[in-house]
Order: C-alpha cells, then structure tokens, then sequence
C-alpha cells in the first residue's frame, strides 16, 4: 500500500449529487435490510414446517396468515417508504447536461460541471 | 353450449387478431421513433433515446424490461405448481424499484453525462480513463448477453407456438413449412418452431433495427400498459370463479401434489383410424374394491393405431386430492373426459419412471426386452435397477432405448438382464418434498417434485431476497436506463410509478394463480400454458373473448421487450465501444448511422439462426447470464460512483473475482453434482451470493493496495469548483 500526501483542494468542493447519491443509496440500502429482516424471518416463523389442514388453515381476508404479516403487510410498508424516500428524502438534484445534449456551439470541453 | 376445446380455439383466435394488432402498433412506434432520429444526435438518440425519458417512457420501459416472458409465462407456471409460498419467492420485489432504480440511478445518470458516455462499457472506460477497463467490459457483455439472445429469441418462439397451438391458420402455415424444409437437416424438425421464430425474430429485428431506443422504449410502455390492465381485470374474475380467496385457500389446504407415472390404458371398441390423444384429455380408471374413482389426465400426447385393444407405457398425471376428484367428475371444472378410453393399470404409486438408453453391443443382449424384465445398468452412480415396461424388440445397431419404471425395492420378478446404460432420462413419480400431504401449499417450504427440502427453503428464500433487489441493480440493461432519464424528478416520479405498478402485478398474480389451482386442476402436466389457458377460460365466461387475446398477447410482448433491449445492448458495444471508440474515432455520423442499423440487424439475425438448433439448458442459461453479469459488474459500478479513491485495478480486479467465483460455482457443481447447470451452493446460499461477496471484496483490497487515482479524475467525477472560486 502506498502512502501519498493528500492531494491540494483548494478552491473545490465536494460534488453535491454525489453527497446526496451515496446518503440516499445508504437509506435504500438500510430499507432494503429492514424488508429482508421482516419479511424472511416472519414468513419462516408462522409458516414453514406447520401442519395445516383446511380445518385449522389461518388466515387475514382470505390470505394464508404468514403471507399477510410476512409479505402483505411489509410490502405495503415499503411502498410507503419508497414513497416518503421519493419525494422527501431524495434531493432534486441538477444532473447537468451531456455534450450531445448541447447545441454545438455550446458544448463544453468540461461536460459543464465544474 | 361450446366444448372446453372449442372455447380454447376461439380464445385463440382472438390471440391471433391481437398480435396482428399489437405488431402493426410495434411497427408504428418504429417509424416515429424513426422520425426523432433525423432530429437528434444520431449514436445518442439510438442507443439512449437523447437522455431525454420522462416519467412513464423511463417507468415502464424498466418494469417491462425488468419483468421478462418470465413474469407471465415462469412466474404463473411456478405459483401454480408450488402455491402461495411464491408471495415469499418474489417478496423483495417490495423493494426492487427503491433499490435497482434508487441505488446507481441519479448518480449514474450524472457520471454518463459527464462523461458523454452512451453505454455501460463507455461509462467505465471514461471514469478510468482506461481503455481495456472499456474493453473488457465490452467482451463480458458481448459474451453474456449472446447466449441471453439466443435464450430469449428461442423463449419468444417457444411462447409464440404454446399460443397459437388452437389456431387453424398456425397449423397450415406450419405444415407448408414442414413441406418446404423437409430434408434440410439444419432446419430441425419441428416446423411450427420455425415459423415462430421467423415471425418473432423478424418482427424484433425489423421493429429494433428501424426505431432504436425509442422503439424499444415505446414498445415496452404499450405492453407495460397491457400487463397491468391485464391483471387487474383478470383479479376479479379468477377471485370470482374461485368463490373468493378465503375459499381458494382453504381448498388449496386440501390439496396434496398430483402423481405422475406409467400407465395402460384400454380401448373398449378398436378404432378404424389411429386417434391422437392430447394433453386436454382426462381418463378414468375404473372404480376399485374400496369403491374410490381416479382420474387422470395425458401428461404426454400420444397415439392409438387402428385395432389396438391397448397402449402401454402412457404417461399421465392423477389427481390425489380426493375432493377435486369430486369436482373434476361432477364437471364443476373445465375437464374433458374421453368416454372411449379407460386406465387399465397405473404405476405411480413408489416407482420412478422413464427412458433408459443401453448399449445392445456390450454384454449379453437378448432379441427382445420383454415387458417385466429386469434391467440393471451400469450408470455414474452405480448399478440402478429398472422394469421394462414395453416389449422392446433389439435391432442391428449399438443403441436401444428402453422405457421402463425404478421401483424403490429390486424387484424379484422377471428375467434378469446386465447393460450398460448411455443415457438416463428418470423422472420421479411422488413429489419429493410434499406428497400425500396436505397443507403443503400453503406453508413453507412448498411441495417440490425433485427436491427433498421443499421448493424454497429458508437459505434459498434470503437468497432471493438479494437476487431480485440487489443483483438487479447489477444488469447492465438495466444501468443503461439508468442513464436515459431526463433529470432527478423524473427519476423519483418513476421509482414511485414502478413500486405501484410492482404491486398492483405481482401480489395480484399470486392471488390470481392460487385461484387458478381451484379453478382448472391437472395443469400440472403443462404449467407454462395455465397463464393463455386460465386468462382465455375467465374471459370467455363472462363473454369477452377479445379481453382472453389481449391477455395472452402481454407474454409475447414481455418477452419482445427482453429481447429488443439485449439486442441493442450488443449492438451499441460493437458500434459505440469496439468500432467508434477504439478503431475510428472520427467516424462520421452517416457511417455511424448505417453502421448502427446494419449492426442491429446482423446481430438480431444471427441470433435467429443459431435459435433455429439452440443448445440445451436454455432456462439454465439465462439464469447464469443474469447473475453472472451481476457478479461481474455490480461491485466496479457501486465502488467507481461512491468512492473517489477506487481505481481502475481494483475495479478490474473486482469484475475479474466476480466472474470466477460465479463462474467456479458452477464449475465445482459440474464435479459435485454432475452438471454446469446444478452450481455448488456454499453455506446453501446461491452463486451470485458467493460472486458479490468475493467481488465487494477484492474490489475493496486491490483498490487499496493500488496507487491512488488521478488527481483529475477525482475532480472530474466527485468534487466542483466552490461558487467562491466561479466568481
């Protein structure tokens, strides 16, 4: 491993989509392990290895049970956090423009972010 | 009233006007799309549709991307056969708009932009700098994605063919076919295949050639539209028909899994002619002692010569369920019954069943296998021994191949005979995880024909969970969307779009095939077609034929949207990444445009012709691709957009690791467990686990034991000037 010193950035900042993107890829991410961590483990508790007859088969709205508190119910929660992350927590952020996106003559060397 | 066939037929028919409809639609959005292209920058405006989706075009066209002729021919087919633990199977799909759009999305977007790239392999290579970063990227798409070509080109024939097979006009194309293509070995033998594929083929090829991006885009917001219409419209119906979903689960816990196995069946009068019996047809075996019926349905068509009194060796399927034998005989289900026929003898009670192939030069061959015999072969596994179940007379030459049944206990009777086998196709009779027991489909693990832990067991279910939603923000057809969007609001508006339009498909879906399972029993002999069956059967009910068409069409179009989006990703790495980039970069754009058709077109072509003879394993094939491709590019995306040190050694590294410890999963399954296709599963979790873990992590090692990354690049990609220096 090679050790340098750090590099002279003055006069620059950290890119802010790039701020944002990586604080609201960890949100998702942390979405993501809570679903898992609800949906698997719930579904394994009250469904698997049950001896179910028609007699004794639970059910919510006509819905095994497991799949209603292990599925039904987490998945509903997370199109509302898909919903709160979409239009609360993501930043409208500006994506800039492409060259090809330009008329010619406005083009710039730099793709117009610094 | 119309038979069950007849209403199959129509349903069919109306199938027919349908696709007319939708490919002269498809053709229609081509040539406006066509129009954009003399507007627009020519290179981006094909392969990225100018930057410039907004929020339905960029929604849909990634749901419909996504959810290929899988979702509604696979998915369906899985729900059917194993019940409502597939809620669990496709449950991350809760998060799969959040994660494969939220994740890369915005910051991809912006890094593409930056850059000016067009493709995946141009994102890569400008944000290193690195030509053989670009370069090997290149090659692992162009690898990937032609076996996935072929894959899908061969799926979309294949789904084609399952729904047309009621409709007159596919069968007397199919055998002018026959006629024109009879004796060209190449051509195969299945001409009804060939003329699916041609139609397929040429209608994606034409459609993707002429339109580009925005062809394909078009193309999936019209089918993405016609799924979800499909779906909701089919809720209420199958909801109906079942008597509610209380009472479709609760017949569900009656069920136990049907039993497949070898069977006589008697003629009581011979007929003149030979009669093809089809997989519609349901048998009854008379009563017994006890006093019970059985019934029965063909899992395997076959044929009756004329004068025969009977026919060995008939595959079937029997119901076990004791209360939807009830149903099936009192016609409270679609089942047609031939009066001619009866089942003499059923073995399916603890035997396996199939075809033995023996060398007859080896050992002591008799002149025939006599019914009863017993056959013990020499195989990799050891000596297995089987009953023969037809009289097989042995012909001059060094191959027979036996039908026979392998009981669990060596059976005493019968002559005794020594081969060695060649070729082994076995098939279990019981399902190995849920048989005789009922409630199996509506808890966990879920019945399994060939798997003793059950269809999806608790490591297999978390596997899943990062199947779907993490190695998804890994396709590369999926990043390339990712780059089309028009800015942040469009992105936000289409996650939430897509996490709708996910949920008002897929829990529907599950409801609507639990139903399904009530509604029309013994589809276990042919699962892919209950989607066409189920949809052509409701819609019909309440009189609506043309509604059965539109519904069958959405498979055919998932499928179509799959395979326009591979095709062009193949295209554009030729022409964008391995032609413009690295052997003319001044290539002027009248050279670009025709090479960009001319491309598309070889490519689409191609790929129609090596479908017409396509290896084995095609299904294994896909699945391998998908998340192969996910181990080898999702952990050098997410380090090059989220980390200003990572490097282009460790990113190589990374995409290197991802591949091999994939890829030496399957090859380790090939000594284990005797097939490519049956990959090693570490911990009992699935490659693409194992291939994104050694991928994050060799990534983050070989990055840090790298020199640091250009200064300029860093600036490039992550910092910006402060407003105090602007000014």
């Amino acid at each position: 491993m090679s050790s340098q010193p750090a590099p002279d950035r003055e006069g620059y900042e950290l890119d802010p989509v790039f701020v944002n993107s990586r604080r609201e890829a960890l949100a998702i991410l942390l979405v993501w392990f809570v679903c898992m961590l609800w949906a698997v483990p719930v579904s394994y508790m009250l469904g698997y290895g049950r001896d179910v007859t028609p007699e004794n088969v639970s059910t919510v709205m006509g819905i095994p049970t497991w799949t209603f508190w292990g599925i039904l119910i987490p998945w509903l929660a997370a199109d509302v956090a898909t919903t709160w992350l979409c239009f609360v927590f993501i930043k409208d952020d500006d994506l800039g423009q492409a060259e090809d996106e330009l008329p010619a003559n406005e083009a710039v060397a730099d793709g117009g972010n610094a | 009233m119309l038979t069950y066939s007849a209403v199959l037929a129509e349903g069919s028919n109306a199938a027919l006007v349908t696709f007319t409809i939708y490919t002269l639609a498809v053709f229609g959005l081509a040539a406006l799309s066509n129009q954009l292209l003399k507007s627009k920058s020519f290179l981006s405006e094909y392969f990225l549709g100018s930057r410039s989706l907004g929020v339905w075009a960029f929604a849909l066209t990634f749901a419909a991307t996504s959810s290929s002729g899988g979702s509604f021919t696979g998915f369906p087919s899985k729900i059917y056969t194993h019940g409502w633990i597939l809620a669990l199977w496709i449950g991350s799909y809760m998060v799969v708009p959040i994660c494969t759009m939220g994740m890369l999305g915005k910051r991809l977007n912006q890094v593409a932009r930056l850059s000016g790239s067009i493709t995946v392999p141009d994102v890569l290579r400008d944000r290193f700098n690195s030509q053989r970063f670009g370069l090997m990227a290149v090659v692992l798409i162009v690898f990937f994605m032609s076996f996935n070509l072929v894959a899908q080109f061969k799926a979309g024939a294949l789904i084609l063919k399952v729904l047309l097979k009621d409709v007159d006009l596919f069968h007397s194309v199919s055998a002018s076919a026959g006629q024109w293509t009879a004796g060209i070995d190449f051509l195969g033998n299945d001409p009804g295949y060939l003329v699916c594929l041609l139609f397929f083929g040429v209608a994606v090829i034409v459609y993707t050639t002429y339109g580009g991006f925005h062809a394909v885009v078009w193309t999936d917001v019209m089918q993405g539209i016609v799924m979800v219409i499909g779906v909701l419209i089919l809720l209420p119906l199958a909801l109906n028909a079942a008597g509610g979903l209380e009472n479709a689960t609760k017949e569900l816990a009656k069920m136990t899994p049907p039993r497949r196995g070898l069977a006589t069946v008697h003629i009581d009068e011979p007929m003149s002619q030979p009669l093809q019996v089809t997989r519609e047809t349901w048998l009854r075996m008379q009563r017994d002692e006890a006093g019970s019926e059985r019934v029965f349905r063909v899992a395997q068509p076959f044929s009756i010569d004329a004068d025969v009194r009977d026919v060995h060796a008939v595959e079937l399927l029997e119901i076990t369920t004791p209360a939807e034998v009830s149903r099936i005989i009192a016609g409270d289900v679609p089942a047609e019954f031939d009066a001619r026929l009866a089942v003499s003898e059923f073995q399916g009670s603890d035997e396996n069943f199939g075809v033995v192939t023996v060398d007859t030069t080896a050992g002591s061959i008799p002149a025939v296998f006599h019914r009863g015999d017993v056959v013990v072969v020499d195989t990799k596994d050891g000596k297995r021994s089987f009953v023969v179940a037809v009289d097989t007379p042995v012909e001059a030459g060094g191959k027979i191949a036996l039908t026979v049944t392998e009981p669990t206990t060596v059976p005493a009777a019968g002559t005794t005979i020594e081969a060695t086998a060649t070729k082994l196709s076995i098939k279990s009779v019981s399902y190995k995880y849920g048989a005789d027991k009922p409630g199996v489909y509506v808890t966990g693990p879920g019945p399994s024909p060939n798997n003793d832990v059950g269809f999806l067991a608790f490591s297999i279910a978390v596997s899943f969970f990062f199947m779907w939603a993490i190695s998804g923000a890994g396709q590369p057809s999926n990043m390339v969307r990712l780059m089309a969007f028009k800015d942040s609001k469009t992105l936000k508006r289409s996650i939430f779009t897509v996490a709708v339009y996910y949920t008002a498909i897929y829990l529907p879906l599950v409801f609507i095939f639990v139903c399904a399972r009530v509604i029309m029993p013994g589809m276990e002999a042919e699962p892919d077609r209950i989607m066409p069956e189920i949809a052509v059967y409701l819609t019909n009910n309440v009189g609506a034929a043309w509604l059965g068409g539109l519904l069958i069409a959405a498979p055919f179009a998932a499928v179509m949207s799959t395979v326009d989006s591979f095709l062009l990703m193949i295209s554009s790495a030729m022409v964008r990444d391995i032609y413009q980039r690295n052997m003319n970069p001044e290539a002027e754009e009248k050279t670009m445009k025709y090479l960009s058709y001319l491309c598309t077109m070889l490519v689409g072509s191609i790929a129609m012709v090596v479908a017409i003879n396509p290896p084995d394993f095609l299904q294994d094939i896909i699945v391998y691709v998908g998340s192969g491709l996910a181990a080898c590019f999702l952990a050098p995306v997410v380090f090059m957009l989220y980390w200003p040190r990572a490097t282009e050694t460790g990113c190589i590294a990374g995409m290197m690791s991802g591949f091999g410890a994939h890829f030496g999963m399957y090859l380790t399954g090939m000594f284990v467990n005797g097939s490519f296709f049956r990959p090693f599963q570490l911990f009992n979790f699935n490659p693409i686990i194992v291939g994104l873990f050694v991928s994050f992590l060799v990534t983050y090692l070989a990055t840090r034991a790298s020199a640091p990354p250009p200064e300029e690049l860093v600036r490039k990609y992550f910092y910006r000037k402060t407003d105090k220096t602007n000014s």
